[in-house]
């Protein structure tokens, strides 16, 4: 792992198998991850691509790892991931963003996900940092609920609108 | 104990709360790195306090070949602020504006008032 990285863990009410189909599948990417999905279906050792819901490319990379829990050893989902979203993140060279996907007892799985190889790029360092915190918590929202995190505005952070 | 609990207590101590504030700046750090912060502290408080942490899920340890270094995880900080800070700060907030809001009509009643009972 590289030193300059950020690393986070959520744990989750969920089956290890939940959590890996919400990584991996685009119908539980756009419903969590800014509306994004993947252009094809991620397979290890392919090139792959996100887009948002309007069709505007969003992350690309290599699928480098790809395992899926199975038999208790845990879920292993690794990308490289060069953001296509921002111009002047785009010129950063691409990072790597390793999922882990463990079963931490009945019904609970502890995700951890380590975001590194970001010491060329610290555009993306500073981009992401909060970010992922924010996508953690939508997909633990969706799995447990049904429904994902409300979309924050970036006005909302603590004024509430006037009811008229 | 549940969760938000765990990462209160955590955070009720000030050198826990140091030990964030350094990872916060430079994550990753040994343990070596961070005692270096609190020389006043043995090696064994250090690590005692860091365990808090750990069980708060609010540092995360991960091995390096023979290195175990430390991350600050920002995910439990940001649950409990969104359970217990949010939604307090909101209600704070929608009641200044209700009273704004009295206020202002209050004014515009007197004002309206005035030229009549000039």
């Amino acid at each position: 792992m590289s030193l300059n990285a950020h690393v986070y863990q959520i744990y989750i009410a969920a089956s290890p198998e939940q959590v890996w189909a919400a990584v991996t599948e685009s119908e539980w990417t756009r419903r969590y991850f800014h509306t994004t999905s993947f252009v094809e279906p991620p397979q290890q050792g392919k090139t792959y691509r996100t887009v948002g819901v309007d069709g505007r490319p969003a992350i690309d990379g290599v699928i480098e790892e790809m395992q899926p829990p199975a038999g208790g050893s845990p879920g292993r989902f690794v990308q490289t991931w060069h953001t296509l979203y921002d111009a002047a993140l785009e010129q950063e060279p691409p990072s790597r963003v390793e999922w882990t996907i463990e079963n931490a007892g009945e019904g609970l799985t502890r995700v951890r996900l380590v975001h590194g190889n970001l010491d060329h790029s610290p555009l993306t360092w500073e981009n992401v940092k909060d970010g992922w915190v924010w996508i953690l918590d939508s997909m633990k929202t969706l799995l447990e609920t049904g429904h994902p995190l409300p979309r924050v505005r970036d006005d909302q952070s603590l004024t509430v609108p006037v009811s008229s | 104990m549940e969760q938000g609990s765990e990462v209160f207590r955590a955070l009720a101590d000030p050198t826990r709360r140091a030990l964030l504030d350094g990872l916060f700046s430079r994550d990753g750090q040994t343990l070596n790195e961070l005692c270096q912060h609190f020389p006043e502290m043995t090696r064994f408080g250090v690590m005692k306090h860091l365990s808090v942490l750990a069980e708060a899920d609010l540092v995360i340890t991960a091995r390096q070949g023979r290195t175990k270094r430390h991350y600050l995880n920002p995910v439990p900080i940001e649950q409990v602020a969104n359970r217990w800070i949010s939604k307090y700060a909101a209600r704070f907030t929608s009641a200044l504006v209700a009273l704004d809001d009295q206020m202002i009509a209050g004014h515009e009643t007197e004002e309206s008032r005035r030229p009549e009972s000039a």
